[in-house]
């Protein structure tokens, strides 16, 4: 079916090595043009908006070219100290909390023998489903000016680095503990009935085996949580109050001030700590090697109350907090009129009364999610199947995969904004898309690339490598391979991706607030619009709906999961 | 009886493969007869492996042509040529029963559905899992699975065998049970089979012919008898079986000095050369009660091996010790132990002669 008829009919009259040679590699081009054409699709999602991005950073409102002016404008404001160095130390302090946090968390999971551990992790992750925005929503109705427990704070304000602090906190905790429970749940045993003969203590066997055995996980999940927290934009917009940070810097100047060329500058300062985390973690994968083999013996958590109750004191301030956050959502997104008329009532859900695009905003959500989830996980697949599963130069190969990965480093603000100067250029052929819900829904795909590609690459890999050769041996293509072996065997990776594209896609600010049109309103959007006009009970009520959503998509998940897993344990059997 | 059409020839003419600058294989020339089973023998890293998937058009030579009777596959795909290949790991397909993993091939053809069944009970009869047709791979024991890689190999007819270490993974008394099987097989099918493999037991017990590799060249190709008796280089000589090696100076054509005394070679020396290595099997050294033969020497260790013991003799007149292995009869007629003093005679048709 590769062979074309071209190339094939002389090669059978004669054995000229040339005609010979194209038979041998005809197929192989065919695979390689599609891979080229992977590279141009993410060169053209990524590279030339992020090209176009750090031009107008160097231009003038005419667009002439001014070199490092603007750079030179942007310090001399002051903005380099105030939003530069907050952005850091609260991204840093932040990341500092979170990693302790999870890895308390992630112990008191992989080595107590605690109940309901299947149950805590399950509330644990929930962050994730919620929109950035929720957590700073639910802070104000806890420690605002009318806040419940404002006392608590002892004449503190919540507006500002408190505020961003916790807020961050709840949404990327799931992040660090997702990482970290990975790192941990792959321990080897006999490391530690090694350390039991060798008589050493509790304490010492923590320090030399277990901290040891997590801290790729430890680096790696410090530098996600890092990056997260200094490119997020939900939660310092709607709790940050006078305190700048650099997401919101860009924001006001684009969208307050019109001043698209400062929105560049900015924009190129927060890709240079993102791209700086980004190329450390990478490193720092490199030198990863597996520690678990075949022949490790998995971890078993003996029996020991106090190591058991220890594990749920860990537990427990996170959980409350957890908690408390999305509660206190709940019930003020049911509350009437906060805080003179607590009686509960469905008033908030009436978004038609509200700006912000009300239901319409949440069905544009919904498609947008869907539209993301089918195109993002056939693209992401069909790459990384082309990268994985056939011969491919080895340079091609390593071109998509800095191409996959990059958007990793690039911020969903400076996403977003790249995206306004390419694609709404007038010269563009294809900027009829700008302001339509296809735009978002590439905007999103790209920007939750990286994690998905990853996702696919390591299913795919856990394969065996001989089963194209095999395929060949039998007169198999490998697309029939692709359709009847591999396909099949990736399906609980596939649903993983769909989900993650989809939860994320729902839950995004930051990339599509500036690409959304006037008939492409989006639920978070929503979230962040009532919330400035005022109206915060019913962004309460926007992001608790949002989160149910995404819960609802992740039973459905679950459920599909589940039914795989089921319709396939028969040859799964043995295996696990 | 199964039906399976003639094994074909392979003709391998000047085969080169670099991976950079790196030569893993060196002006190979080899043929292999219809209906043979040549076994691929050598240290990991010497080629076999990728000689094997360059046969299979899964790796491409730098340079040379391969012939499978009368067609020219050296450019052509995989898919165009004709084999069937069993690997390491099976690479069966996880989500499919056996008798879909051994139909899978057919199926490619087009062949029509009645002809697949019973062809696949066929096969599956002939590896005898006939029970287990409907059982998905995770459910069978590690020898089941290679019986039916081997029959998804099979399915097709091909006129090509490869089988790339294909009984590696598995514990040693399936192995030994999975040896002879495979053999049979191929000599009932006729197919022409090319086995690779580091196991030098495997190779001599399978094979009609060895084709031992080291470092990207061919060392030697013959039958398992010449390949252990004639080893043509001193890297083959060491790599199958044991074997005692001693420096020699050449004294004329055909005579050796070593210490003081001069030996007589069977075949002549290699060429004018300083120095020339010996070489002796430890079951060829004659050991001799005190004072019977030529050398004297001390039993410095005895391992008792079950069949044999390999004991280990220092020679007093020159600084050289030599691994003998004894039967445990003569080892008592001897009255072999540690420490003992024994004479051993080097038989001159059993010395073999190597360049330094």
């Amino acid at each position: 079916m590769i062979d074309s008829p071209a190339l094939s009919t002389p090669s059978s009259h004669n054995r000229r090595p040339l005609s010979a040679f194209g038979q041998r590699f005809a197929g192989r081009w065919v695979f390689a043009l599609l891979l080229v054409a992977g590279c141009a699709v993410l060169g053209l999602l990524v590279l030339a908006p992020l090209y176009t991005l750090l031009s107008k950073s160097v231009e003038n409102k005419d667009g002439e070219f001014v070199g490092l002016d603007n750079f030179a404008h942007y310090l001399s404001s002051g903005g380099i100290e105030s939003a530069f160095f907050n952005s850091l130390w609260v991204a840093g302090l932040s990341t500092v909390i979170v990693v302790f946090l999870a890895f308390m968390a992630a112990w008191a999971i992989t080595r107590t023998r605690l109940p309901f551990t299947g149950w805590i992790r399950g509330v644990l992750v929930l962050p994730i489903l919620a929109p950035s925005l929720l957590p700073a929503i639910s802070l104000v109705y806890l420690f605002g000016n009318q806040g419940v427990l404002k006392s608590w704070l002892f004449g503190a304000e919540i507006y500002g680095p408190i505020g961003i602090i916790l807020g961050s906190c709840f949404w990327t905790f799931p992040h660090a503990l997702m990482i970290l429970l990975t790192a941990m749940d792959n321990a080897d045993g006999r490391h530690y009935e090694a350390a039991t003969a060798l008589k050493a203590s509790p304490w010492r066997t923590f320090w030399t085996v277990t901290v040891p055995g997590a801290r790729y996980g430890l680096v790696s999940a410090a530098f996600v949580v890092f990056t997260l927290v200094i490119t997020d934009f939900g939660v310092p917009k709607v709790i940050g109050g006078q305190f700048d940070v650099l997401a919101t810097d860009i924001y006001k100047q684009v969208i307050g001030q019109q001043k698209f060329e400062m929105g560049a500058v900015i924009s190129v300062l927060l890709l240079l700590p993102a791209m700086l985390a980004f190329v450390a973690d990478r490193y720092v994968q490199r030198k990863q090697s597996a520690s678990f083999t075949a022949r490790s013996v998995p971890y078993k958590p003996s029996h020991d109350r106090r190591r058991d109750a220890v594990g749920a004191l860990m537990l427990t301030p996170t959980l409350v907090f957890i908690f408390a956050i999305i509660g206190m959502a709940i019930y003020a997104s049911f509350v009437t009129f906060w805080p003179y008329n607590l009686s509960l009532s469905l008033n908030n859900y009436d978004f038609g009364r509200m700006d912000g695009g009300g239901w319409g905003a949440y069905l544009n959500s919904l498609q947008m999610a869907l539209g993301t989830m089918l195109i993002g996980t056939a693209l992401v697949f069909f790459n990384a199947w082309l990268v994985e599963r056939t011969p491919q130069p080895r340079l091609l190969t390593g071109v998509f995969q800095l191409l996959s990965l990059l958007p990793l480093a690039v911020p969903g603000l400076v996403l977003g904004l790249s995206y306004i100067f390419f694609f709404n250029h007038p010269d563009n052929p294809i900027n009829f898309i700008y302001g339509t819900l296809f735009i978002l829904i590439l905007s999103s795909v790209t920007h939750f690339y990286a994690v998905s590609h990853l996702t696919a690459v390591t299913a795919l890999k856990q394969l065996d490598k001989e089963f194209e050769a095999v395929g060949e041996s039998l007169k198999a293509s490998r697309w029939r391979v692709l359709f009847t072996v591999t396909l099949p065997l990736c399906l609980p990776a596939i649903l993983d991706v769909a989900l993650y594209l989809f939860v994320n896609a729902m839950t995004t600010v930051s990339a599509v607030v500036f690409l959304y049109g006037h008939d492409s309103q989006l639920a978070s959007v929503a979230v962040l619009n009532m919330d400035e006009a005022g109206d915060i009970a019913p962004a309460a009520a926007m992001a608790i709906l949002i989160t149910v959503t995404c819960a609802g998509a992740k039973l459905l998940q679950g459920v599909l999961r589940f039914w795989v897993d089921r319709s396939t344990r028969a040859w799964r059997q043995g295996t696990e | 009886m199964i039906q399976q059409t003639q094994g074909s020839r392979l003709d391998i003419r000047g085969v080169n493969k670099f991976f950079g600058d790196f030569c893993a294989l060196k002006e190979i020339n080899l043929t292999i007869e219809p209906g043979e089973l040549v076994c691929f023998l050598g240290p990991s890293g010497c080629g076999k492996t990728t000689l094997l998937r360059i046969i299979a058009g899964l790796e491409q030579q730098t340079a040379g042509l391969l012939h499978q009777g009368v067609t020219d596959i050296s450019r052509k795909p995989p898919k165009d040529r004709d084999f069937g290949i069993v690997f390491q790991s099976y690479a069966l397909f996880p989500n499919m029963t056996v008798a879909d993993n051994v139909a899978y091939g057919l199926r490619s053809i087009g062949m029509p559905k009645p002809q697949v069944a019973s062809r696949v009970s066929e096969l599956l009869a002939v590896v005898g899992l006939e029970d287990h047709a409907r059982k998905y791979p995770a459910q069978l024991s590690g020898g089941q699975q290679q019986r039916v890689a081997l029959a998804r190999a099979l399915a097709p007819s091909p006129g090509l065998l490869l089988l790339d270490e294909p009984l590696s993974a598995l514990d040693a008394k399936v192995r030994h049970h999975l040896r002879s099987e495979i053999r049979s097989l191929q000599k009932q099918l006729g197919v022409t089979t090319i086995m690779v493999t580091h196991d030098q037991e495997e190779a001599l017990a399978m094979a009609d012919r060895v084709v031992v590799m080291n470092n990207g060249v061919i060392e030697q190709v013959g039958t398992p008898l010449e390949i252990y008796q004639q080893p043509a280089s001193a890297f083959v000589a060491s790599f199958i079986g044991a074997m005692n090696f001693f420096d020699s100076a050449p004294v004329n054509g055909q005579r050796v000095r070593v210490g003081n005394r001069e030996l007589d070679l069977v075949r002549p020396l290699p060429s004018d050369q300083s120095c020339v290595q010996l070489a002796i099997r430890p079951e060829d050294v004659h050991l001799l009660p005190n004072g019977d033969g030529e050398w004297e020497g001390q039993v410095e260790s005895m391992d008792y091996l079950g069949a044999f013991i390999r004991t280990r003799v220092r020679l007093s007149e020159v600084e050289l010790e030599l691994v003998v292995d004894v039967d445990p009869r003569s080892a008592r007629q001897l009255e072999l132990q540690v420490g003992a003093c024994v004479c051993l005679n080097l038989p001159s048709d059993a010395l073999h002669c190597f360049a330094a």
